[in-house]
């Protein structure tokens, strides 16, 4: 996915990672240990080639999802989208800009967090994967008017289901049928939300006019 | 039921129709729409730092483009209340 030469490159920042003495059980902090170049091939990758979306401060690491009893720990990532006013989109419903979401960045997150670490899938401590997207809700502001407000949805999908849509045995929309999509209006939770889910090539195909990649990076 | 709450609550639902859901045709607008990035706001950037010249857009220039469009400081869910450490 992103392949680099040379010694001088502009790097991103490193508190996306959040780090391995910062989660709170053995299992998660191995798991960070363990899987700490791919996290920052990771972070790297999406800096340098998805330039549109930041990466969430902390946000990467090995997160259990709110509310789970047990330890199960799963590989999270948090982006904000930043995407053009678009009437189209913003006359969607909820649950239909929630499925353009999941269909245009979940699918190309997981690639992304395999593909920075392939044994990542096979380690047994990892239980699942977690892809939480943030995108400006369109002609909304806060009640003093002055702060926008985000749309936020996290999709939890278990490794085994991850596992086979990697392998090509199971459709991005059958994925977005069995995941667990929860979603925010601003700060407000709206609970869980059914998404329908298609193939979208967009994340690999979209290219920011006149976007020179900084020397020695490369965008597979 | 009345004939007029009737017709009420059948112009709802038309309503509620045609609000909620998406045509094939704004899906396809979304579905199509390639300059899906703040991208005038970052073209300007590029045009002033190359005047004369080719015109390129680094990642710093990315960055720079996004401190000066700061929308201000969202509201947004708190990671806390989708994760836990």
């Amino acid at each position: 996915m992103l392949g680099a030469t040379g010694a001088t490159l502009a790097q991103p920042a490193d508190d996306r990672l959040l780090p391995a003495d910062q989660h709170t059980s053995d299992k998660a902090r191995t798991l960070a240990q363990r899987h700490v170049r791919g996290l920052r091939a990771l972070n790297a990758g999406i800096y340098h080639c998805i330039p549109w979306v930041e990466v969430r401060q902390h946000s990467i690491g090995f997160f259990r999802p709110r509310g789970v009893t047990q330890d199960d720990r799963f590989l999270a990532i948090r982006l904000y989208i930043e995407q053009d006013t678009s009437p189209e989109f913003g006359k969607l419903s909820l649950e239909d800009r929630a499925s353009a979401m999941f269909s245009r960045y979940v699918g190309a997150m997981l690639r992304r967090m395999n593909a920075a670490d392939a044994t990542l899938i096979s380690d047994p401590l990892l239980d699942g994967y977690s892809v939480v997207l943030e995108w400006r809700k369109q002609g909304a502001r806060g009640s003093s008017g002055d702060r926008p407000i985000h749309e936020t949805i996290a999709a939890f999908m278990p490794k085994s289901l991850v596992a086979d849509f990697l392998a090509g045995r199971l459709p991005v929309g059958t994925l977005a049928d069995t995941a667990r999509v929860l979603a925010w209006d601003g700060e407000r939770a709206i609970g869980q939300l059914r998404v329908t889910a298609w193939d979208d090539n967009f994340v690999s195909t979209f290219k920011v006019a006149n976007y020179q990649l900084d020397p020695g990076i490369s965008c597979g | 039921m009345s004939s007029h709450r009737l017709s009420v609550l059948l112009l709802g639902g038309v309503l509620l129709a045609a609000t909620g859901c998406a045509t094939g045709e704004e899906w396809a607008t979304w579905k199509s729409h390639g300059a899906h990035f703040a991208s005038a706001k970052h073209m300007g950037f590029s045009l002033r730092n190359t005047e004369g010249g080719t015109p390129r857009v680094t990642r710093t220039d990315v960055a720079l483009a996004r401190d000066e469009a700061w929308w201000g400081k969202p509201i947004t869910v708190g990671q806390e209340q989708i994760l836990e450490r």
